[in-house]
Parts: structure tokens; C-alpha cells; sequence
């Protein structure tokens, strides 16, 4: 019943965290399409909520957090989008099963916005428990967060890592709890397609 | 099985197999007798090991007493195509891929009862009065209906010698384990009584010593068996089996941060009475009637304050009353036709109220051997039962001896494995974490009891349109072949495939509101297995025999196999943790499942001395243990245990005109530990043993 366990801790976190600073791997985007991708390493969750916009590649601090500026947000093992019971704004989300290369266009329907108990992103982490690496947070392979920001844009974002300096979680150190890196530190791919089409090429 | 041994008191074949091993038969040459033996699982008949047309191995109770062991899940352990499976609930077999829950597991032919989760734990079982063990490989539910899928294994218990026999045999070693066994028994032409105590104990030992949690707990079993017979003419007897098994074990654990323990017990009863009349040289006519009881009960308490943590029961009982009659229809036809019914119940804190099956079956098998070379058996059983759908169960199969030295068989048949009591009629709620698990009967009652309590969020699917409960089953094709060029050499080898559906597995039906699933049971996957399994033994020189078995064995889930093909199945790069899609070589199969198994046997017996020494390697290849990277299946190397190597040693002398024997054993030789996944590997074991028997002959 370990994974029931699972389960049951993976959907009960609730540490309200506050975030502080975000590195981008900016790389070149063809001139054709408004397509941006980038690798945001460390995004600091580690003191409570942290807050990010997907448009601007950039990570939405004080009071703009209130508004419609910021698309996602983490909090611990939520992750939110601005909508609904989290959020000012209109953004909506799925997850998809795809690798991030080939997921080429996002889906014409099937997003959702924050409900009570019923977040548009789930499923993206498992919790280890008492399997070695044990109490371990990893990310699900093939979970791709395909988001429509409230300004009715198309994102997909791949979560790598919940540790911080994206570790290899299959190594000694990882498994090790005096020697793992901290969490809440999430390190994330995407690509943010500017021109308003699903298409992701 | 206990049908065949009164036949045996009847009939010519008494000479064959009477030769009860009350006296150490250490000496013996036995490469040569291979011809003449005799197995009798496989079709419930009595049928020579080499032609029959189903793959089978015989283990004797010399070869057991010359390795040193003394229960069945040490036996077992050291047979090609057999693993033993590390379970939290028990030491149970792996036959073909398939789990413990698909291997019935019989005494004299009658299936014991007590299985946690589908695990019967081997240990329950001495091996210190068996004749010998039987292991049919591949479905045999066409003769013995449910949980025949994987296999058989038959235990055989000895019949004693004439005159007034009996013995005592003890050993002891690491972790303070004990086994000592008593039997007596006196014979005459007409009538014999036997009766067997053993007991078994360990010290149990902690892999984690800092913890002060033990592994395994101390515990204290103890079996009695007694037999008796009566043969009122030349064609008619009656017999009589009672065995008796109980085990008290103490267990202490961490309860968050404090400590539960406390003792739990299990009791385990058979009684089996048996007539046999015989109508005429071609007609015999066996009347069964048996009862099976298994009892546990646990009562854990919290060492600080001594309130209760868990306190459960679960008794189980299984009645049965068959009928079978074997007739010689020609002098190449036997006809083996038989029906019963069973009456079987359970009662356990996890049940809401006590739960009943009733169920009738009947059984027919021709064996016809049209030439000589050829035996072809034909057979199918009909099992129809008050819960689940009726299940009928062919089987089809063919043996022909190409030359004297060589016989090859095939056989494809049908095996199932009806939903348990658990899968039925569990009503199970975890207190801590909160989930609760229904069984498929229980699953509209208790969603109404939970909703009426304010209990569900949501209903993912309505109970009441759930699919009835079918039982699993199988398709299975073997085929293989048995050679013999010489006394030295023997050499089998098969090839088998299992195609196996209906797999019942959990799914969840509603969410509570406490963010908890509710669980049932369906029926949901496709799984395969197949592979090669061979076995050869060779006697080198006189003094020394050389053996040993390989076997390849692949298992998949048909519907994980159809997931990577469309790509839909992925994976992490563990340098940069992005995705990738999973390459079909990379999946690695069901877990728990080795794909390279095998053993290397050698003996060597100085019958000037009478010092056999004997040891064996067997080596289990690395299987998948869990799922690190989250997509349900194991691919990555960080998912897999580490393939190791046991080796196993046993030396021993007799003395006093073989009445004696001495001995040491070794059991894991190397101290091949892995505490953190392999949890029933205590590392070495040493034991000095004695044995001594008299009378018989």
C-alpha cells in the first residue's frame, strides 16, 4: 500500500513558501515563429510561494503577485495556475502524456482552471516513501504541463527537478537524506509560443 | 494423492514403492533407477516419470536428507525453474513467472489452506516425513481446478516400512533455529498407524541491527501427523491422514515513534479419510473426504501504555467430499473420471460478516497409449461455483519416445485462479493513512455506508455497474523432452509459454473527502510469460555427480508492451532529468522476475566411508524491485536488484550400519546479504545435525 501513501502525501503538502531568484537559459528562437524556449534552474520555492510568467521568462514577486502578471506558481508539490481558487486571472492547464520534443502543438481543448481540491496540474511527482531513494520527491517521466495563460497563450513546461542544482536522483549522494540537495528548488523547461497559435514548432 | 497410496496397498505396484525410507538409503545408487520412477501428480494416476507427458520433477527424501534440509521453502529453493520470492508475507514459490497465489500446493494430493495475500508460506511444511516431492510445471487446473496455473507441488508423505520402525532427527544452528522430529510407526500385512512431531524454532535476526526492529521475529512452530490404515480384504482399505500445525511468533515494530508488539499465532488442521474399493482388476473406486481448518490471530499492543494497536482474526475452513473412479476401458485406455463438492468459509476482522462459497466440479482424463511409444492424455475439469462464473478447464497432452533414451512431450491446457475471499469480500479500512478497500461483493454496501456518513467526495465509477468478478486464467503451451543415452546421464528441457488474462488487480471506484481513494477489485491485465528452462545431471566418476539447471524466463505485460509501441510510455535521462520515450529493450518486465536463473549441484559420495559431501551454487539474476522514475514499469538499472549467488553445503557420515547419520550444513555459504531489498536472505547459516532410525526392512 505504498503507494497509497504516496498518494495521500503527495496531495496533502501545504508549506507556504516565498521565493527569491531564477536563472534563464536563453536560447535563440527562429525569427518565423514567437516561440520561446528556456530552462529556468533553481527557482527558490524553498520559503514559500514563488510565482512565474511564462510570457516575460521571469519570475513575478510582491504585488504583483496579485494580479494577472504571473501564469504558475509553486508551492512546495503544487503547482497552481493563475485561476479559479488560485488566481486573478483566466489561465488553464492540462497535463499531457509526451515526451517535450515531440509534443509539436498543444491541444485544442480538455484545460481547466483551480478548483478546490481539484488543481489543473496534478500528477507530476512521485513521492518515494520508504523506497530507496527514500522520501524523495521525482518527477513523473512524460507529465507535460500544457498551459493557456490568460492571455489566451500557449506554454508546454516540463518539470526536471524538484532538488536543488537538478541532481541525478539515482546516485548514492541522492539516495543519502545528510547529503541531498534542498528542495523545493525547481528546475523546469518550456516554451512559450508568443503568437498566440498551439503550434510548438 | 492419498487415493493412489491406499491403490498402492491394493495393488502389485507395492512392490515398487514400498520401500519406505526409514533407513537412510545414503548409499544407495539411485542414477539408475530413474526408469522405474514413478509420479503420480501430474494426472492422478500413477505413471512412469519418463513417459509422462507433463513436465515433472521428483525430489526424493534421500536427495533432501543428503543436502541437509528440513523444510519445504529450503527444497525448493534449490530447483531449476523455482524461486523463491522475498514477500513481507511470506516465503513463497515463483513456477514460469507466475506469483505464489498460482501454485497450488498439495499434501498427499489434498490442497492446504492459509495464504496471506495469495502467499503460502513454505516454511509451514517439514520435509523430515515425506517420501518425496512432486513439481508438475504448467496448468493443471483440468484435474485440481483453482490455483493449479502455474503448477503443482505435492508433497508426499512416507509410508512406513513393516515391522515396528521409527527415529529422531534433530539439527541446530545460527539464529538459535531448531529442528527436531520424532516418528514411530507399526505395521502388519493388514494394518499400520504412524505418528510424526516436529519442531521448529528460531531466535528469527534482525538485518538492521541498529534498529532493534527484528527482520524476522523469534517464533516457535511445532506439526503433528498421524496416519493410520486398514485393508479388510484384497479389495477394500480405508486410511486415515490428521495433521496439525501450529506457530506462535512475537513481533515488535515502530509505530511512528513508538513500538507495537505482541504475539501472533496460526494453527493449521487437516483431516483426511479415505476409502478405497476395488470392483475388479480394472475397476477402482476411491471415496475422499477431507477437511482443512486455518486459524491466526494477533494481538499487538504499544509497549509504552499496552493499548491495543491491532488486534486481528482470520479463520478460514474447507470441506470437500470427492468421488473418483479409475477404469481400464482397454489395456490401452484408462479412464480416470471424478466429482466432489466443497463447502468453504472465512471470518476475519476484515470481513463484514462471515463469507461462504459452495461449489461442485467434475473431472474426466483418458490416457490412451494407441502404440507403444505414444501416450496421449486428454482430460478437463468443470468447477461451478456460487460466486464467480463457472470455469471449465481442457487439457491436452502427448509424450513419444522417439528411442528408448529419448522422449519428447507437449502438452497446451487451460488453468484458472478463482477470486479469493479477499478480492471478494474485504471490507478494510486503513486507520492511518485512511484508504479503504472493498471486495467486489462489498463495493456497493460500503459505498452507501460511506456516503451515508458524508464519508465521498466523488464516485469515479458507480459500484453498482460493476463488471462481475471473473476468475483469472491462463492458456499455457509446454513442450519439451526428456533424454537418457545412459545411467549417468539425464538430461529434460521445456519450453513454455502462458498467456494469462482477467488478471484481478485494484482500481479506485470513489475519492473521500479526506482526499483517500476507494479501492476495488477488477479484472484488468494481460500478461505473458515464456522461456526455457533445462536441467542435466551427470555422474562424472562413481563417487561424483555433476548437475545443473539454466533457466530463461521473460514476462510482460501485454498492455505496457502496446503503450510503448505507440510511444505513450517514457522516461527520465538521470544526468538531466528530461523526458525521453522508452525503447521497447529497455523494458524490463514484471517485477520480481529474473530473466537468467541458474545452479550448479555436485556430490560426491565415498560409500567405503559413507561420507557424502554436497554443494550447490545457486545463482538468481538481477529483477526489477520497484519504480523510481515514475512511469509504472521498471526500465532503469537503479530499478533492479543485484543478481546474486547462494551456495549451499552440507556434509555427512553414517555410522552403525547407516542407522546414524551426522552431519553439518551450510546455507549461504558466502553471506550474500542485501538488507535493504532482500529481506528473507539472513546471511550464512550453520547447522549440526543428527539422525537415527531403526526398524523397518
Amino acid at each position: 500500500m505504498n503507494k497509497l501513501t504516496t498518494l495521500s502525501l503527495a496531495f496533502s503538502s501545504s508549506i507556504i513558501l516565498l521565493a527569491s531568484c531564477s536563472k534563464n537559459n536563453n536560447t535563440p528562437t527562429p525569427v518565423t515563429s514567437k516561440l520561446t524556449t528556456k530552462t529556468v534552474a533553481d527557482l527558490d520555492g524553498s520559503a514559500g510561494t514563488v510565482y512565474y510568467s511564462l510570457a516575460t521568462g521571469a519570475q513575478i514577486t510582491g504585488a504583483d503577485t496579485a494580479t494577472n502578471k504571473w501564469d504558475i506558481k509553486f508551492k512546495s508539490t503544487s503547482i497552481f495556475v493563475n485561476s479559479g481558487t488560485s488566481g486573478t486571472g483566466t489561465t488553464q492547464a492540462q497535463v499531457v502524456s509526451s515526451s517535450f520534443e515531440t509534443l509539436l502543438t498543444a491541444p485544442a481543448d480538455g484545460y481547466k482552471a483551480d478548483a478546490t481540491g481539484a488543481n489543473a496540474i496534478t500528477g507530476w511527482y512521485t513521492y518515494t516513501a520508504t523506497t530507496e531513494p527514500q522520501h524523495a520527491i521525482l518527477t513523473v517521466p512524460g507529465k507535460i504541463l500544457v498551459i493557456k495563460t490568460s492571455t489566451g497563450s500557449y506554454a508546454k513546461v516540463e518539470i526536471l527537478s524538484y532538488y536543488k542544482g537538478n541532481p541525478n536522483t539515482t546516485t548514492a549522494t541522492f539516495a543519502d537524506l545528510t547529503t541531498r540537495p534542498a528542495s523545493k528548488f525547481y528546475t523546469f523547461r518550456f516554451a512559450y509560443q508568443g503568437d498566440g497559435t498551439t503550434s510548438f514548432k | 494423492m492419498r487415493i493412489y497410496i491406499s491403490f498402492f496397498l491394493l495393488t502389485v505396484f507395492i512392490s515398487i514403492q514400498s520401500q519406505a525410507q526409514k533407513r537412510d538409503t545414503l548409499k544407495k545408487d539411485t542414477s539408475t533407477k530413474q526408469l522405474k520412477e514413478v509420479v503420480i501428480t501430474g494426472t492422478r494416476t500413477l505413471k512412469s516419470l519418463q513417459q509422462v507427458p507433463i513436465p515433472i520433477t521428483r525430489i526424493t527424501a534421500e536427495e533432501i536428507k543428503k543436502k541437509g534440509l528440513v523444510r519445504l521453502n529450503e527444497v525448493l529453493s534449490e530447483q531449476t525453474g523455482i524461486t523463491i520470492l522475498d514477500d513481507p508475507h511470506g516465503q513463497g514459490i515463483q513456477i514460469q513467472g507466475f506469483d505464489p497465489a498460482y501454485t497450488l500446493i498439495l499434501i498427499d494430493g489434498l490442497p492446504l489452506i492459509g495464504r496471506t495475500t495469495g502467499v503460502f508460506e513454505l516454511s509451514r511444511i517439514t520435509t523430515n516425513n515425506i517420501h518425496r516431492v512432486e513439481i508438475v510445471k504448467g496448468p493443471t487446473s483440468s484435474l485440481y481446478g483453482s490455483e493449479a496455473m502455474a503448477g503443482v507441488v505435492n508433497i508426499i508423505t512416507s509410508e512406513p516400512a513393516k515391522g515396528f520402525s521409527g527415529g529422531l532427527s534433530g539439527r541446530y544452528g545460527t539464529n538459535k533455529t531448531v529442528d527436531v522430529s520424532l516418528n514411530s510407526a507399526y505395521k502388519t500385512d493388514k494394518f499400520y498407524i504412524s505418528g510424526f512431531a516436529n519442531r521448529y524454532s528460531s531466535g528469527g535476526y534482525t538485518l538492521q541491527p541498529s534498529s532493534g526492529i527484528p527482520t524476522v521475529s523469534p517464533f516457535e512452530g511445532y506439526t503433528f501427523n498421524g496416519k493410520t490404515a486398514y485393508r479388510f480384504d484384497d479389495n477394500t482399505s480405508v486410511k486415515l491422514s490428521v495433521r496439525y500445525y501450529t506457530n506462535d511468533q512475537d513481533s515488535r515494530f515502530l509505530v511512528d515513534t513508538r513500538y507495537g508488539a505482541g504475539k501472533g499465532t496460526e494453527k493449521d488442521f487437516n483431516i483426511a479419510p479415505v476409502i478405497t474399493h476395488r470392483f475388479s482388476k480394472k475397476d477402482v473406486l476411491v471415496l475422499q473426504l477431507y477437511r482443512s481448518t486455518y486459524k491466526t490471530k494477533s494481538d499487538i499492543r504499544y509497549e509504552d501504555n499496552g493499548e491495543v494497536y491491532d488486534e486481528t482474526y482470520f479463520n478460514q475452513t474447507f470441506n470437500r467430499a470427492e468421488i473418483q473412479n479409475d477404469y481400464s476401458l482397454l489395456d490401452n485406455l484408462k479412464i480416470t473420471a471424478g466429482a466432489g463438492g466443497q463447502y468453504e468459509t472465512v471470518a476475519a476482522t476484515r470481513y463484514t460478516k462471515q463469507q461462504s462459497f459452495t461449489s461442485g466440479y467434475g473431472y474426466f482424463q483418458a490416457d490412451w497409449i494407441p502404440v507403444k511409444q505414444l501416450d496421449i492424455i486428454a482430460g478437463g475439469r468443470y468447477d461451478a461455483h456460487s460466486v464467480y462464473k463457472s470455469q471449465f478447464s481442457p487439457k491436452l497432452a502427448a509424450s513419444y519416445a522417439l528411442s528408448p533414451k529419448l522422449t519428447i512431450l507437449g502438452s497446451v491446457g487451460k488453468g484458472y485462479k478463482a477470486p479469493d475471499f479477499r478480492q471478494l469480500y474485504l471490507n478494510f479500512t486503513n486507520a492511518e493513512v485512511g484508504y479503504s478497500v472493498f471486495g467486489y461483493e462489498e463495493a456497493n454496501a460500503g459505498i452507501k455506508r460511506l456516503q451515508q456518513t458524508g464519508q465521498i467526495e466523488t464516485v469515479l465509477i458507480d459500484p453498482s455497474t460493476l463488471k462481475r468478478l471473473n476468475a483469472e486464467s491462463s492458456t499455457s503451451f509446454n513442450f519439451g523432452f526428456r533424454y537418457k543415452p545412459a545411467d549417468k546421464l539425464y538430461w529434460t528441457a521445456n519450453v513454455f509459454r502462458n498467456n494469462i488474462s482477467n488478471l484481478i488487480e485494484t482500481a479506485a471506484i470513489a475519492i473521500k473527502t479526506n482526499g483517500q481513494s476507494v479501492f476495488s477489485y477488477f479484472n484488468l491485465n494481460k500478461v505473458f510469460t515464456q522461456g526455457i528452462e533445462t536441467d542435466l545431471s551427470y555422474q562424472l566418476f562413481k563417487p561424483l555427480q555433476i548437475a545443473g539447471g539454466i533457466q530463461y524466463l521473460e514476462a510482460y505485460d501485454q498492455d505496457v508492451l502496446n503503450q510503448i509501441k505507440a510511444g505513450q510510455v517514457f522516461t527520465k535521462d538521470p544526468e538531466t532529468n528530461q523526458t525521453r520515450v522508452l525503447k521497447r529493450s529497455e523494458y524490463g518486465g514484471l517485477l520480481g522476475r529474473s530473466k537468467y536463473t541458474y545452479n550448479v549441484r555436485v556430490n560426491y559420495l565415498d560409500e567405503k566411508t559413507a561420507i557424502n559431501a554436497s554443494i550447490r551454487a545457486i545463482y538468481r539474476g538481477r529483477y526489477g524491485y520497484k519504480d523510481t522514475d515514475g512511469n509504472g514499469i521498471v526500465n532503469r538499472d537503479d530499478e533492479y536488484t543485484k543478481g546474486y549467488v547462494l551456495v549451499n553445503a552440507s556434509l555427512s557420515k553414517l555410522f552403525m550400519n547407516d542407522a546414524i547419520r551426522v552431519q553439518l550444513t551450510a546455507q549461504n555459504l558466502l553471506n550474500y546479504k542485501d538488507s535493504l531489498v532482500i529481506l528473507n536472505l539472513p546471511g550464512r547459516l550453520i547447522y549440526a545435525g543428527v539422525a537415527y532410525n531403526f526398524g523397518g526392512k
